[in-house]
C-alpha cells in the first residue's frame, strides 16, 4: 500500500519550509536532519542577520523551527543520517541511522534539501592566506564576529581600522572549476560591510569585486545604502595575494578602473567564499541515484519552469542542493517541492 | 587571552580531500588508454614511496631503478647539482642509470616562444621515456623545466587522439613505442621522499643554519595538482618540496613575503631581457630574503632557479645592492649533510656567489677541503688522469 508520508531530508530553511508546507496541506512530513538540531547552515554557521533585510537570523530561523516543532503533522528525526533507499514513488523504503540505531522510514515521496557548504579557501586561493593569517577570515567567520557583537581583529582583539572584502573566492573561477556565480556573496558582503560600519564607525571598508551582482531589490536595499549612507568603498579589481606586513596585512592586486597595480595595507580581510554542494548533498544524491551536474549539485530536469523535479519519479530536490541559491530561492523552491511531492502521491491515490 | 567565535590561523586545519579535486586523475585515463591499446604505461618500479599531492591524492616515488634525465643548464653551469643526486644514490647503494643517449627536452625555447610545435615537443618527451623503458628503468627528471613540460605533454597526449597518432608515427620511425610514465617524478620529490633515510645518515649538524626556500614555478604552478603537499608543512597551503627536506635535516626555514614569485629566470626574460631577470632576481628575491630573514643560504630545486638566483648577484653587487647570499640545490645540501665532499662532489666552486662562509659556519675547513680537491685536479693537469672518479671523490 502506498505511503502517505513525505520524507524531507535536511533540516535547514528549505527542509523546514517544505515540511511546514506539507503539514499545512494536511499531509504528514517526516523531517530528517543529521545534526541534533534544526536550523541548517544559518544556525550551524551562526549567521547574525539575514540578507537583504538584516533581520536577526536567530529570530527568523527560530520561527521556522517553531513551525515544525510540536507540529502534529511533522515527525522530527534529528541526529539521523539516511543510509540507503529502495522502492519507487508511493513506496520508498529508506533506511537511516538514528543515534547509532538503524531505522526504516516508509514514504510515498521524498524531498532532498541537503543544501550547500561554503568554499574552503585552503583547497585553492591559498594566496589569500586564510590558513596563514589570523586576520584573514571568511564571510562565515565575519558573520560569527558580527553576531557576537564584538567585531574585532582575531590577532589582537582590537577593532579594525580598515577591512577589505574580496569577492568571488571559489566562484566564477575556471581555474578552480567553479565557473558559476554563487549569487549571495555580493549581497552578503555588502550587508556585512554595512554592519561593520554600524559596529565600528571609524573603520574604512572596501569591497574588491569583478562586478557586483545585486539581484532584484538588493540594488536599492543594500548596494546603494552601503555606498551612500555607510560610505563603503567599492573597488573594481581583484586581489591576487595577501601577505603579512608589520602588524597588519598587505593586499596586492589590480585596480582595473585606474588601470594600475595596487598594494593596500589592511587590518582585516574577509573572503567572500562561494557555495559548493554539501557532503550530505553528494552522499544523498548517490543513495537515491540522482544525477549530479559537473559541480556535484543535484540536477533537476524541468528547466526554469520546474526547478524541483529530478530524474526519479517521486523524488524532488529543493534549495541549495540544486545549485547556488539565496534564501528567497530556497524557501520558494521548498514550497514548489512540497506541492509537487503531494501531487505525486495524490496521483497514485493517497488521500490527505 | 581573547575569546572569539573565530579560530586563529594556527588552529584552522585544512584537510585535502581527493574527492573534491577540481581536476581529473590523469593516471586513471592513462590506464584506460592502455587498455584500449593506445599507449603503454611505464609502471613505477617497486619498492616505491608514497607521498600526497595537492588535493590529497597519492603519488608513487620510486626508490631505485631510476633513469636520470639530466638538465642542460645543470650540466653546463652547476655540475655538482647532478653529481650530488648520483652521490646520494650511490651512498644508499641504489640501482640507477645515467644515460648517455638522453636528448634535451627543448622546453626552454618552447616556453620562450622561440621554437617547436606540439608534435615535436611530445615526440621528444616520448622518445626519452621510451629510452628509459627500453633499459628497464623509470625516468627521474632532474630539471624543473623538463618536469613541468613533460607533465603538460602527458596531459596533451592523453587528451588529444590526433597528437597521439602523430607522435606514434614519429616513434614508429624511431623503432620505439608510445610510452608514458605512470608518474612524472622530479628528483627533488625523490629527495623529499628519502628525507628520513637521509637524516638517519646525517653527519653534518645543520641546526645553526637558516635557509630560505624558493620553489620552482614549473614545479608547483604547472599541473599544480601533481606537486607534493603535506598537512604538516605550511598547513598544506604551499608545496612541501624542499622545506620538508630541510626540516628533516634540522635546518631552520625562514619565511619571506615573495616566496611565490619567480626567481627571475622567466624563460623569455633570461634569453631576451636578461637585465630584467637580474634586477628581478636581486630586488624581488635576494634583497627581500636578506631584509626579512637574513638567511645563511637559499635552497631551491631547479637549474634555472639556482643559476638565476646565484649568478644574478654580481649585477646587484655592482650596484651596491644588498647581496651575497649563496644558493644551492636541495640535493647538494642533502649530500653535504651526509658528508659528500663540497668540492669533489658538490662542486661548490662552480657557484658564483661566495659560499665559503656558509660552509665554515657548518664547521668545514674550506681551505683544507680545497687543497684536497686541488690534489686530485693536479693529477689531471699532469696528465695522470682525464677526470675525477667516484673513488677520488671518496678519498
Amino acid at each position: 500500500m502506498a505511503s502517505e508520508n513525505i520524507l524531507v531530508i535536511g533540516g535547514g530553511p528549505t527542509g523546514m519550509e517544505a515540511a511546514r508546507g506539507i503539514a499545512d496541506l494536511g499531509y504528514k512530513a517526516i523531517l530528517v536532519e543529521k545534526r541534533d538540531r534544526l536550523g541548517g547552515t544559518p544556525d550551524e554557521a551562526q549567521y547574525a542577520a539575514l540578507t537583504p533585510d538584516l533581520r536577526n537570523a536567530e529570530e527568523a530561523i527560530g520561527e521556522m523551527v517553531a513551525a515544525v516543532t510540536d507540529n502534529p503533522n511533522v515527525e522530527l528525526l534529528t541526529g539521523t543520517t539516511v543510509t540507503s533507499s529502495e522502492g519507487e514513488v508511493g513506496n520508498f523504503k529508506v533506511k537511516a541511522v538514528q543515534n547509532g540505531s538503524e531505522i526504516e522510514i516508509e514514504a510515498g515521496a521524498v524531498i532532498v534539501a541537503t543544501g550547500f557548504q561554503h568554499f574552503d579557501p585552503g583547497r585553492e586561493t591559498q594566496k589569500y592566506g586564510y590558513y596563514e593569517h589570523d586576520d584573514v577570515v571568511t564571510l562565515v567567520d565575519a558573520e560569527k564576529l558580527l553576531k557576537s557583537g564584538n567585531f574585532v581583529r582575531p590577532s589582537t582583539g582590537e577593532k579594525p581600522k580598515s577591512v577589505a572584502f574580496i569577492q568571488c573566492v571559489g566562484s566564477r573561477d575556471r581555474q578552480i572549476g567553479n565557473e558559476y556565480c554563487s549569487k549571495v556573496c555580493c549581497g552578503m558582503s555588502s550587508k556585512q560591510a554595512i554592519e561593520i560600519r554600524q559596529h565600528v564607525p571609524d573603520c574604512k571598508v572596501y569591497i574588491f569585486y569583478i562586478d557586483m551582482r545585486m539581484y532584484g531589490y538588493w540594488e536599492n536595499e543594500i548596494y546603494w545604502p552601503a555606498q551612500e549612507k555607510y560610505k563603503v568603498n567599492y573597488i573594481k579589481g581583484m586581489a591576487t595575494e595577501i601577505i603579512k606586513k608589520g602588524d597588519g596585512l598587505l593586499v596586492k592586486g589590480e585596480d582595473t578602473t585606474l588601470r594600475r597595480p595596487m598594494e593596500i595595507p589592511m587590518d582585516m580581510v574577509i573572503l567572500a567564499v562561494g557555495m559548493e554542494p554539501s557532503e550530505g548533498t553528494k552522499v544523498v544524491a548517490d543513495i537515491f541515484g540522482l544525477p549530479k551536474n559537473k559541480y556535484n549539485f543535484i540536477e533537476t530536469i524541468g528547466g526554469p519552469l520546474n526547478t524541483v523535479s529530478t530524474e526519479k519519479a517521486g523524488i524532488f530536490a529543493a534549495g541549495a542542493c540544486t545549485g547556488p541559491a539565496d534564501l528567497e530561492d530556497s524557501v520558494s523552491s521548498a514550497g514548489a517541492a512540497a506541492m509537487k511531492a503531494i501531487s505525486a502521491i495524490r496521483k497514485i491515490g493517497v488521500p490527505a | 587571552m581573547i575569546h572569539l567565535p573565530v579560530l586563529k590561523a594556527a588552529d584552522r586545519k585544512f584537510q585535502a580531500n581527493p574527492d573534491n579535486a577540481p581536476t581529473e586523475d590523469i593516471r586513471e585515463e592513462l590506464f584506460q588508454l592502455e587498455k584500449e591499446g593506445e599507449l603503454e604505461v611505464i609502471r613505477v618500479p617497486e619498492p616505491y614511496m608514497e607521498v600526497k599531492t595537492k588535493f590529497g591524492r597519492i603519488k608513487k616515488i620510486p626508490v631505485e631503478k631510476t633513469w636520470h634525465h639530466k638538465s642542460c643548464g645543470q650540466c653546463g653551469h652547476i655540475p655538482g647539482y647532478s653529481t650530488s643526486i648520483f652521490w646520494l644514490n650511490r651512498a644508499f647503494g641504489l640501482d640507477y642509470y645515467d644515460p648517455t643517449d638522453q636528448t634535451s627536452c627543448t622546453a626552454w625555447n618552447y616556453y620562450a616562444s622561440a621554437t617547436s610545435n606540439p608534435e615535436a615537443q611530445a615526440a621528444v618527451a616520448v622518445r626519452n621515456f621510451a629510452a628509459a623503458h627500453e633499459v628497464g628503468y623509470f625516468p627521474l627528471i632532474h630539471c624543473g623545466t623538463s618536469f613541468g613540460h613533460y607533465k603538460e605533454v602527458r596531459h596533451a597526449l592523453v587528451h588529444q587522439p590526433e597528437l597521439r597518432r602523430k607522435v606514434r608515427k614519429v616513434m614508429e620511425k624511431l623503432g620505439k613505442k608510445l610510452v608514458l610514465p605512470e608518474e612524472v617524478v622530479h628528483y627533488s620529490e625523490w629527495v623529499l621522499a628519502m628525507k628520513d633515510r637521509i637524516a638517519e645518515r646525517q653527519v653534518v649538524d645543520m641546526s645553526n643554519i637558516t635557509a630560505t626556500v624558493h620553489p620552482a614555478c614549473h614545479y608547483h604552478k604547472l599541473i599544480e595538482e601533481d606537486a607534493i603537499y603535506d598537512s604538516e608543512i605550511y598547513g598544506a597551503q604551499r608545496t612541501a618540496i624542499i622545506t620538508g627536506t630541510l626540516q628533516a635535516l634540522g635546518v631552520n626555514v625562514g619565511d619571506y613575503s615573495t616566496w611565490f614569485d619567480c626567481c627571475g629566470f622567466g624563460f623569455r626574460h633570461i634569453l631576451v631581457s636578461r637585465d630584467f631577470s637580474r634586477s628581478f632576481s636581486v630586488q624581488r628575491k635576494i634583497e627581500v630574503m636578506m631584509e626579512e630573514v637574513n638567511p645563511d643560504i637559499v635552497v631551491t630545486h631547479d637549474t634555472g632557479c639556482v643559476t638565476t638566483l646565484d649568478q644574478s648577484q654580481f649585477a646587484g653587487k655592482a650596484h651596491d645592492k644588498k647581496v651575497g647570499l649563496p644558493v644551492i640545490s636541495d640535493s647538494q645540501l642533502a649530500a653535504m649533510a651526509m658528508g659528500a665532499h663540497p668540492y669533489k662532489v658538490l662542486q661548490m666552486h662552480w657557484h658564483n656567489t661566495d659560499n665559503t662562509k656558509f660552509m665554515q659556519k657548518l664547521g668545514m675547513d674550506t681551505d683544507k677541503l680545497w687543497a684536497e680537491f686541488e690534489l686530485e685536479t693536479d693529477k689531471i693537469k699532469r696528465g695522470e688522469k682525464e677526470f675525477l672518479t667516484w673513488e677520488d671523490a671518496e678519498k
